[in-house]
C-alpha cells in the first residue's frame, strides 16, 4: 500500500500552550515518568501475540481453548462459530477472545446474548475469570449505561430495549446457544440480523441438527455470502435434508467460519463413570397397586377402549407407580374425575386402582433413597421426572436432617442460581425435575441418583451431563433405580445393556436419535411398545430391536464420512 | 509487566501522588491514600461529593496489596496487585492522567554556579507519541521524539537522554531561556511531518491485507444481495448496514496520540 490515512492527534497541542500562558498546572517529573512508563506497559508492540493469557485468575485455558482463540482473531478476523462439543469450554474459548480484543483497545461495547437461565452465569465467569466488568442487564436505562451487558435474548428483542439495542453499535455481539438462530423467519434471527456489530461469535453445540440450511443460516448471521445465496446453496450444496453435495468445497467454506472440537479430540480428560444398579423391590401393596394399573391398561387396550392418547396417558400412570404413590395419584386423579363428569357413574375399575393406592403406606424407594444419600455423606443429585415425587423426596431428607434444595424448570433465573449456590456452599443434596436447560453445572458433585429414568435417552445424557463435565475431578458415581419386575426395569435394561448410556458418553447422541426417530420419537416408540406387548417377552424382544436400531445408526453415523467434516471442523482430511 | 516491576512501579506511584505508605515488606504493600489517589483508585464520586458539599474532613481509604495472591497476610484484607487487574488498571490510567504536561530546567553543572554572567539554555520540546496500527487488529508502538526549538532538529529516543539528566522545575539563579525560533504549534507541526515519513517507511502489509480482505468482503455481499431494482427497504437496509460493518471491521489506518509531552531545557 502506498499511503495508510493517518489520524494525528492534537487535542493535547491547546492544553499545552495554555498551560505555557499561564504558567502553571504543570506535572513533576515522577509523575512525567510514571505516565511514559504506564503507556509502555499498555501498548501491544504485535498483531498476533495473546496478551489475555497474562491476565486470567486462578485458571489456565486448556490448548485447543488458545488454539481456538488464536484462529478466531487471526484467521477468521473476530467472526466466528464456536461449534465445540458440550463440555469442552466455548465460554472461555468466547472470553479469552472477548478480553483480548479488549485489551487491544479494539472492543468496548460488547453485548452477549443467551438464555435467561444462563445470564448470571456468564457475567460472574466474565468477571471472576477474564476480570471483564460484565453486567446482567436488568432494567432498560442499563443499555447506555454499562459497556459490557450480558442480556436474555428473549428480553431484550422486545421493546422498549430492542429499539435500544438497534440504535447502539456493539464492537463485540456474542450469542449463546445460537442454534436456536436456525431459522430466517423467526424474531430472534431477525433481531441477532439487525443488530449493528463489528466482531461476532455465534456459540453452539449443535451447528446443524436437522437440515443443512440450518447450517447457512448460521452463517449468513454471519458473513451474508459465504455459503452463496440460498438458491445456489441449495443447488450447489444440499442432496438431502443432511445429506451435503460438493462436501469438499463445503466444508472448506464453512471452516473458514467455523471451529468444532471434539471430545474424541482428547482435547480433554474425563474421569471415569461408575454405573451401579439399585434394585428395588415393591412392598406388597406397592405391588398390587402396579399390577393394577398394569391389567388396567392391558385390558382397555385389548377392548379397544378409549383412543391412542389416552392409552399412552395409561402408560404415564404406570411409570408414575414406579416413581411414587404420590406421582401416580395426580393422573389417577385426573381419571377419576373425567369418569365422574362423563359417565353416569364411576368406572369400577378406576375405583379399585384408586382404592389399591390409598393401601400404599411405606414406599420402598423413597426408604432406599435416603438410605443411600446418608450412606454416600457426599454432595448428590437426586434427578425425578415428577413434580410430586420430588415434593415426597424433600419431605423425606428433611425428616432425617438431610439439608436437600429443590430445583426445577419453572424456577425464576434467580431461584435457580441462587438453589445451585445453596448446592455449592451448604446443601448436601439437590433433588431436580430438571436436566435440560442450559447452564446447571455441577461438577463439584460427583454422585448421581436417577430415581426414576426419563424414557428419551437425550435427557439421560443431559442429567449425567451437567455432573460429568469438563471441571470434573472425581470419577462420578450413577445410580439407577430400577423396581424389580416393572416397566421401569425394561427401560434401564435397554438404556444400560443395550445403549450402554451410562458407563460412556455417547458422540452425537443428536444425530443418532436424529436417525432412528425419523418416524417416531423414541419415547413414543417405548410406549407403543409397552402398550402393544402381551407379556414380557414380548417387551424384551421388541426392545432388543430399537436397541439394535440404535446401535446401528450409531455405526453409521461414526462411519460417514459425508458427516464427518461438520463433526470434526479441526481436521481438515 | 513483571512482578517486581509491578511492585515498584505501585510504590513509586503512592509516593509521587502523596500517599502514605503505612508498611512495606517484600511480601505486601499498605497505604493510606491521598484525596487525590482516592479518588482515581477507589471509585466512589458520591462520597466525594458528599464530603466537598458538607465541608468533611475526608477520610482516605487504606489499601493493602499483595503481589502473589498466596502470599497474603494473615487476617488484613489484602488485595492481589497485577497485571490485568482492575486496580492496576486505574493505576496505569491514573498516571497517564496526570502525567501529560511538564516543563524542566536542567541542574546547573558545578562549573557554571560561581559564575557571573548569565548562561543560557538549549530548549527542547519533548513529545512522546503513541502510534497505533488499526485493521481489525491492532499493534502499538510508542516513539519517543524530540525537537530543538532554535534549530528543529528532531531526535529519536530523545526520552532517553532525559532521563540520564537532573531536573528542576524552578528557573536556576543566573540562568535564562532564549527565545525560541519555532512556535509550539511549528514545531508539533514539523514532528508530526517527521512521524508521517516514518510510518510510511514501515512495513505495511498489514494495512495491504487488511484492504484486500476488505475487497473480497464486500464483493462477497454485493454479489449476495439481488440487483438493486429487485431489493426491498428492509434488504436494502440490511445490505447498507453489512458494508458499514464490513469497513468498520477492516479499514486500514494508522492513529498518532500523544501520551505527554514536555519543554526541556537542556545545558549546551
Amino acid at each position: 500500500m502506498e499511503s495508510v490515512p493517518i489520524r494525528m492527534d492534537r487535542r493535547w497541542l491547546n492544553h499545552f500552550i495554555t498551560h505555557m500562558e499561564q504558567d502553571n498546572g504543570w506535572t513533576t517529573w515522577d509523575r512525567f515518568q510514571l505516565a511514559v512508563e504506564a503507556a509502555q506497559a499498555e501498548i501491544v508492540p504485535e498483531f498476533d501475540t495473546l496478551q489475555c493469557l497474562k491476565v486470567l485468575h486462578g485458571f489456565s485455558p486448556l490448548p485447543h481453548q488458545v488454539d481456538t482463540a488464536r484462529r478466531v482473531l487471526g484467521e477468521m478476523r473476530g467472526r466466528a462459530i464456536l461449534a465445540d462439543e458440550v463440555g469442552l469450554g466455548k465460554t472461555i474459548e468466547a472470553g479469552l477472545i472477548l478480553k483480548e480484543y479488549m485489551i487491544r483497545g479494539l472492543v468496548k461495547k460488547v453485548l452477549i446474548l443467551v438464555p435467561s437461565s444462563l445470564v448470571l452465569q456468564w457475567t460472574r465467569e466474565l468477571n471472576q475469570k477474564f476480570r471483564i466488568p460484565a453486567m446482567a442487564q436488568k432494567k432498560a436505562w442499563m443499555w447506555d449505561q454499562y459497556d459490557v451487558l450480558v442480556a436474555s435474548i428473549d428480553t431484550a428483542k422486545r421493546d422498549p430495549h430492542r429499539t435500544a439495542v438497534l440504535s447502539t453499535h456493539y464492537d463485540m455481539l456474542i450469542v449463546d446457544e445460537a442454534h436456536k438462530l436456525k431459522n430466517r423467519r423467526t424474531k430472534n434471527w431477525q433481531f441477532v440480523n439487525e443488530i449493528q456489530k463489528k466482531y461476532s461469535l455465534l456459540l453452539t453445540a449443535t451447528p446443524m441438527q436437522n437440515d443443512l440450511h440450518e447450517l447457512y443460516n448460521l452463517v449468513t448471521l454471519l458473513k451474508p455470502g459465504q455459503l452463496g445465496q440460498q438458491n445456489s446453496f441449495s443447488t450447489n450444496y444440499v442432496a438431502g435434508k443432511r445429506k451435503p453435495k460438493n462436501e469438499a468445497q463445503l466444508r472448506e467454506e464453512v471452516m473458514r467460519v467455523m471451529i468444532r472440537n471434539r471430545r474424541s479430540d482428547g482435547h480433554v480428560h474425563f474421569t471415569k463413570r461408575n454405573v451401579i444398579t439399585v434394585p428395588i423391590t415393591l412392598s406388597p401393596e406397592e405391588r398390587a397397586l402396579y399390577d393394577g394399573v398394569t391389567t388396567f391398561v392391558r385390558d382397555s387396550y385389548r377392548r379397544g377402549e378409549g383412543n391412542l392418547k389416552t392409552l399412552l396417558s395409561l402408560i404415564i400412570l404406570q411409570r408414575e407407580v414406579c416413581s411414587s404413590r404420590d406421582a401416580a395419584f395426580l393422573t389417577l386423579f385426573k381419571l377419576f374425575k373425567k369418569g365422574a363428569a362423563g359417565q353416569e357413574t364411576l368406572s369400577p375399575k378406576v375405583q379399585h386402582l384408586v382404592e389399591l393406592l390409598r393401601r400404599v403406606k411405606e414406599q420402598s424407594k423413597v426408604k432406599e433413597a435416603v438410605r443411600l444419600v446418608q450412606e454416600i455423606g457426599e454432595k448428590v443429585i437426586l434427578f425425578t421426572e415428577y413434580r410430586a415425587t420430588q415434593d415426597l423426596l424433600l419431605r423425606a431428607l428433611a425428616e432425617k436432617n438431610i439439608y436437600a434444595v429443590p430445583y426445577r424448570g419453572g424456577f425464576a433465573r434467580n431461584k435457580k442460581d441462587w438453589m445451585m449456590e445453596l448446592f455449592q456452599k451448604r446443601a448436601q443434596v439437590m433433588v431436580a425435575t430438571e436436566a435440560g436447560g442450559e447452564g446447571i453445572n455441577l461438577q463439584f458433585c460427583h454422585h448421581i441418583i436417577n430415581f426414576d429414568l426419563p424414557w428419551n435417552p437425550m435427557r439421560v445424557e443431559q442429567r449425567i451431563g451437567r455432573v460429568h463435565r469438563f471441571g470434573q475431578e472425581n470419577d462420578v458415581t450413577i445410580y439407577n433405580f430400577a423396581t424389580e419386575n416393572t416397566i421401569e426395569e425394561h427401560i434401564l435394561w435397554l438404556l444400560h445393556e443395550k445403549i450402554n448410556m451410562f458407563r460412556t458418553v455417547i458422540g452425537d447422541l443428536e444425530t443418532i436419535l436424529g436417525q432412528i426417530e425419523q418416524q417416531e420419537e423414541m419415547e413414543k416408540s417405548l410406549m407403543r411398545i409397552m402398550l402393544e406387548a402381551d407379556d414380557d417377552q414380548e417387551i424384551r424382544r421388541r426392545l432388543s430391536d430399537l436397541g439394535d436400531q440404535f446401535q446401528d445408526a450409531h455405526q453409521e453415523v461414526a462411519n460417514t464420512p459425508q458427516q464427518e467434516w461438520l463433526r470434526d471442523g479441526t481436521h481438515p482430511n | 509487566m513483571e512482578l517486581i516491576q509491578i511492585k515498584e512501579f505501585a510504590e513509586r506511584y503512592l509516593t509521587a501522588y502523596g500517599c502514605h505508605i503505612l508498611e512495606k515488606n517484600p511480601d505486601f504493600l499498605q497505604a493510606r491514600l491521598s484525596v487525590e489517589a482516592d479518588k482515581d483508585l477507589v471509585h466512589r464520586p458520591f462520597y466525594w461529593m458528599y464530603v466537598e458539599k458538607m465541608g468533611l474532613e475526608p477520610n482516605p481509604t487504606i489499601l493493602t496489596f499483595v503481589f502473589e495472591p498466596d502470599k497474603a497476610p494473615e487476617g488484613a484484607r489484602a488485595e492481589h496487585l497485577a497485571y490485568g487487574t482492575p486496580r492496576f488498571s486505574q493505576m496505569l490510567r491514573s498516571a497517564q492522567k496526570n502525567g501529560r504536561f511538564i516543563r524542566l530546567y536542567e541542574e546547573p553543572r558545578t562549573q557554571f554556579r560561581s559564575a557571573g554572567n548569565s548562561h543560557g539554555y538549549e530548549p527542547w520540546l519533548a513529545v512522546n507519541y503513541k502510534i497505533s496500527s488499526i485493521c481489525d487488529r491492532k499493534k502499538d508502538e510508542i516513539l519517543h521524539l524530540g525537537i530543538h526549538l532554535r534549530t528543529g532538529d528532531i531526535r529519536e529516543q530523545f526520552y532517553e537522554e532525559l532521563l540520564n539528566r537532573r531536573w528542576t522545575p524552578k528557573l536556576p539563579a543566573h540562568r535564562h531561556t532564549v527565545s525560541h525560533a519555532f512556535t509550539i504549534p511549528e514545531a508539533v507541526g514539523e514532528l508530526e511531518y517527521f512521524l508521517q515519513g516514518y510510518i510510511e517507511h514501515q512495513d505495511l502489509s498489514w494495512a495491504d491485507s487488511a484492504m484486500e480482505r476488505l475487497e473480497q468482503e464486500l464483493e462477497q455481499i454485493h454479489s449476495f444481495y439481488p440487483e438493486e431494482w429487485r431489493m426491498s427497504d428492509e434488504l436494502h437496509a440490511e445490505k447498507k448496514q453489512r458494508i458499514r460493518e464490513a469497513v468498520w471491521q477492516y479499514h486500514p489506518r494508522v492513529e498518532v496520540e500523544v501520551v505527554n509531552a514536555g519543554l526541556f531545557y537542556m545545558n549546551p
